[in-house]
C-alpha cells in the first residue's frame, strides 16, 4: 500500500481530500449550529448547475459554480431575513429549480461529457495540479475568514438577535457565513461531488456535536473527523478500487453512528439531576 | 416630572412597527439614569417592541428615540454595546454546545469589535460577571445541563459582561418555579443597587415587582401610564388596559376576579 504514496496523483488526491475534509467540517460547525443544514444541499445543486452551464457554453465551470452558488445562498438569506417564507421552503424551491437547470443544460449538450458527471459524483483521484491550487487558494481564503470572524460566527450561530443587540454586525456576518458555505461547496465539488458535499459539511460537525459541550472543542473535533475520514476514504478508494466520494461519506456516517452510541452527552443527559 | 438625574432613554412621540401595523404608537417617555422601571401590559401590548427599540433593533417609523446622547433614528448605533439584554426564554437554544464561560464571554464581543480576540482582561470581566450572579463555580459546565434558573443567571452574567449602563430583561421569570422567580428578581434588584444600573424589566407579574421598581410603564399599543406603582395600580387605570375582571385586593394585590365565584 505504501507504494501508492509514490504516485503524484495519489499525493494530490490525499492533499485535496485533507483540505476539503478540513474545510467542510469546520464550516459545517456553523452550518449545523445556525440550522442551515439544508442550505448546503441546495447550494451544491446550484453550483452543479453552474458547472453544467460552463461546459455547455465553454465558459470556466468553477467560476459559474461560484456565481450560481452565491446567488442561491444570497437569495436564501434575503428571503429568511425578510421573513417572507420559511428557510426550508425557499431553499427547497431553489434546490429543485437549479437541479432542473442542470438537467436542462446537460440535455442541451449534444455529446456525453464524463467530466460533468465527475462534478456530480466526485472524482478525487483525478484532481489536476491546477485544480489542487484552486482548492488550496479557496481553502486558505475561507479558513482565513472563519479564523478572523470566529467569535462573531459563533455568536450569530448561538443567537443572531442577541448578537445584533450586543453591537455585533450580525446581518453582515450571517451573509458572510452564507458566502463561505457557497465557496466551500464549490471547492469540494470536484473531490466529493455535488450530491455528497452536503454530507461532508453535515456529518463531521454532527459527530463532534455528540462528543462535547464546548464550542472550541466542537470545531477541533469536527476538523479532526473531517480530515481523517476524507484521507482514509481516499486510501480505501485507491486500495479497493471503489468510488472515493461514497467511501469518504460512508466512513464519516459510520463514525457518526458510533459517536451516537458512545456520546458523553447521552450519558450525562440521562444521569443529569434536575437541579435548581 | 422634574428629576435631577440624567435622562438616558427618551421617546419623543415615537411610533414603531410597519405602516398599517403599528405595534406602539405615539410614545413619549423619558427614563432616567439609575431608574428601575417595570414594563407591564397584556400580551401583544408592545412590551417587547419597546425593548427592541431601545436595543436599536427597530427604528421609529414616526417621532424620535434618543438613547444616551444619540438620536437613534438610524439603526446600528454604537450605543448597543452599552445595553445588556436578556431575551425571552425559549428564544435561545438551551442545548447549544457551549460552556457557561463561553456564553458569558460572548457579552464581550460587541464591545471588543471586529478583528479583536478576547484577552485576559475580558476573561477576568467574564469571571467577575459570573461571580456577581453567583455562578462562578459552574464556569466550565455545559449551559444545556443547568436548570432554568441557573441559565437565567448565566444570561444575566452575559449581559453584565458588556459592562452595560442599561439592563433590559424580557420576562426573565417565565417558566421558573416560584422560589427561583423571586431569587432572579432579587438578583436583578441587587445588581440595580450595586452596579447603579438602569433596569427595564418586562413582566406579567405585577405583584412580584411592584415593591421593587421605581416606576411602572403600562402599555397597550400606546402608553397608558408611567408613574410610581402606587399611582399606576389603580382600578380606573388598570381597567382601561386589562378590562374589568382585574381587581385590587385589600392587601394591594392585583388579581383577576374569580368569575365563577362572583356569579
Amino acid at each position: 500500500m505504501l507504494d501508492l504514496f509514490a504516485y503524484d496523483f495519489m499525493q494530490r488526491s490525499l492533499l485535496a481530500a485533507a483540505m476539503v475534509g478540513g474545510l467542510c467540517s469546520v464550516i459545517g460547525v456553523f452550518v449545523v449550529l445556525r440550522g442551515l443544514a439544508f442550505v448546503g444541499a441546495g447550494t451544491s445543486h446550484a453550483a452543479f448547475a453552474g458547472v453544467a452551464l460552463g461546459y455547455l457554453m465553454g465558459w470556466p465551470p468553477l467560476l459559474l459554480a461560484i456565481v450560481f452558488g452565491l446567488a442561491t445562498v444570497w437569495i436564501t438569506g434575503w428571503v429568511e431575513e425578510k421573513g417572507r417564507m420559511k428557510l426550508d421552503v425557499s431553499i427547497g424551491i431553489l434546490y429543485t429549480t437549479t437541479m432542473a437547470l442542470a438537467i436542462l443544460f446537460i440535455g442541451l449538450m449534444k455529446t456525453y461529457n464524463a467530466e460533468v458527471y465527475g462534478y456530480l459524483f466526485g472524482s478525487v483521484l483525478s484532481v489536476t495540479p491546477e485544480e489542487l491550487r484552486i482548492i488550496g487558494a479557496l481553502s486558505v481564503l475561507v479558513l482565513g475568514f472563519i479564523l478572523v470572524f470566529s467569535k462573531e460566527l459563533y455568536f450569530i450561530a448561538f443567537d443572531q438577535e442577541m448578537a445584533e443587540a450586543s453591537g455585533v454586525p450580525a446581518r453582515q456576518i450571517f451573509f458572510l457565513l452564507l458566502t463561505l458555505v457557497a465557496l466551500t461547496v464549490v471547492v469540494s465539488l470536484k473531490t466529493v461531488g455535488a450530491i455528497l458535499v452536503f454530507a461532508m459539511i453535515l456529518i463531521p460537525a454532527s459527530t463532534a456535536y455528540q462528543m462535547t459541550h464546548s464550542l472550541r472543542t466542537l470545531t477541533l473535533y469536527s476538523a479532526i473527523i473531517g480530515i481523517s475520514t476524507s484521507v482514509a476514504g481516499v486510501l480505501i478508494s485507491a486500495v479497493w478500487d471503489v468510488p472515493s466520494g461514497p467511501a469518504i461519506v460512508l466512513l464519516a456516517t459510520a463514525m457518526f453512528f458510533i459517536s451516537l452510541f458512545f456520546s458523553p452527552k447521552r450519558v450525562t443527559r440521562a444521569a443529569a439531576p434536575h437541579a435548581h | 416630572m422634574s428629576d435631577p438625574r440624567e435622562p438616558i432613554i427618551r421617546f419623543d412621540h415615537a411610533s414603531f412597527g410597519f405602516p398599517g401595523l403599528i405595534a406602539l404608537s405615539d410614545i413619549s417617555l423619558t427614563i432616567y439614569e439609575g431608574e428601575f422601571v417595570g414594563v407591564i401590559g397584556p400580551n401583544g401590548s408592545g412590551k417587547t417592541t419597546l425593548c427592541r427599540a431601545v436595543l436599536g433593533l427597530l427604528a421609529p417609523v414616526q417621532g424620535h428615540l434618543h438613547i444616551f446622547d444619540c438620536a437613534c433614528d438610524k439603526l446600528r448605533c454604537y450605543h448597543r454595546a452599552k445595553i445588556g439584554y436578556l431575551p425571552q426564554k425559549g428564544v435561545v437554544d438551551r442545548n447549544f454546545p457551549v460552556t457557561v464561560l463561553e456564553t458569558v464571554m460572548m457579552g464581550r464581543y460587541g464591545a471588543l469589535g471586529l478583528f479583536k480576540r478576547p484577552g485576559r482582561t475580558d476573561h477576568a470581566i467574564a469571571l467577575e460577571a459570573l461571580a456577581q450572579v453567583g455562578m462562578e463555580a459552574h464556569k466550565d459546565d455545559a449551559l444545556g445541563l443547568l436548570s432554568g434558573g441557573q441559565q437565567q443567571r448565566v444570561f444575566i452574567a452575559r449581559a453584565l459582561a458588556q459592562h452595560p449602563k442599561v439592563l433590559i430583561l424580557d420576562e426573565p421569570t417565565t417558566g421558573l418555579d416560584i422560589t427561583t422567580q423571586h431569587s432572579v428578581i432579587e438578583l436583578v434588584q441587587h445588581l440595580h443597587h450595586q452596579l447603579k444600573l438602569t433596569v427595564l424589566l418586562i413582566t406579567h407579574d405585577i405583584n412580584m415587582i411592584r415593591s421593587k421598581v421605581d416606576r411602572l410603564v403600562l402599555l397597550k399599543t400606546r402608553l397608558f401610564a408611567a408613574a410610581p406603582p402606587a399611582e399606576v395600580l389603580k382600578p380606573e387605570i388598570l381597567h382601561q388596559v386589562y378590562g374589568k375582571e382585574l381587581v385590587i385586593t385589600e392587601n394591594d394585590l392585583v388579581i383577576v376576579e374569580d368569575y365563577h365565584h362572583h356569579h
